[in-house]
């Protein structure tokens, strides 16, 4: 699992995962992820288009910035999921409990650049 | 005619660290691709055999990474039986239950996928220890005859 977070401008971040997202890795997401909360964001995306595949441990990691974006006031976006990642979101009833996104594509209007 | 003939079951034995399940992933999805199930159930089947595993890695053994998961394929005319056989903690199944989906939380989804992909979900508990969990996914959909 390759993970690379971009902050797009001070308070917005681009969390951008590439493979399959299981328990081996999970617990790495998790450790990327949680982190970015501190730094007072206003948005967090975590871009999924280039994750084929994503466990219950994904969804759980996931869950869990939701909650915290939600405790703290932030934007928490779901971008390009798959429609075999968005299908387990779907079995899990948590599709729209999340915002979830087609693409990054014009995701960050009005919220300025670097 | 079954789709795929095989003289006898595809056993993979694999150590109990996370990074192995992906070949678990593999195997699912070429059988159950090569036994003509919809991509929808092939994916919910890979997802319910890697969910399974998951489980027995966490609970049974308490994520301890040296361990062994016996992972048996079946494949029958009308169905794929796989057999996930673990030799750590056994729990009592009767306990076994998905957590209310209504809760928003991490955590508790694996058993809702492994039910809702496979028409049989069994368990076993062995006289020499562990327990053998047997997942059956019928061709054509089948109505549950204890219902």
């Amino acid at each position: 699992m390759k993970i690379e977070v971009a902050r797009r401008n001070a308070r917005v971040f681009v969390m951008s995962l590439e493979g399959e997202l299981d328990m081996s890795n999970s617990p790495d997401v998790r450790n990327a992820l949680l982190p970015l909360f501190k730094d007072e964001p206003t948005h967090i995306v975590v871009d999924l288009s280039r994750v084929p595949y994503v466990d219950s441990s994904g969804i759980a990691t996931f869950v869990e910035g939701l909650q915290l974006s939600r405790k703290n006031n932030v934007r928490f976006t779901l971008a390009g999921a798959t429609p075999t990642v968005e299908a387990v979101f779907d079995l899990a009833y948590l599709k729209n409990v999340f915002e979830m996104v087609p693409s990054l594509e014009g995701l960050f209007e009005g919220e300025g650049k670097a | 005619m079954s789709l795929l003939q095989l003289s006898g079951p595809v056993i993979l034995d694999i150590p109990t660290d996370p990074a192995s399940l992906f070949l678990v992933r593999g195997v699912v999805e070429r059988l159950a691709q090569r036994m003509d199930y919809p991509p929808e159930d092939v994916n919910r089947m890979v997802l319910a055999v890697d969910e399974a595993c998951t489980n027995v890695i966490r609970h049974a053994y308490a994520n301890s990474p040296d361990k062994r998961i016996v992972i048996t394929f079946t494949a029958h005319e009308d169905r794929l039986e796989i057999g996930i056989r673990d030799f750590g903690i056994p729990a009592d199944p009767d306990g076994f239950a998905p957590r209310d989906l209504q809760e928003i939380k991490p955590g508790g989804l694996g058993l809702h996928f492994i039910r809702s992909a496979m028409d049989e979900v069994t368990y076993d508990i062995p006289a020499d220890g562990g327990m053998l969990l047997r997942l059956v996914k019928y061709r054509t959909h089948r109505e549950d005859p204890r219902k």
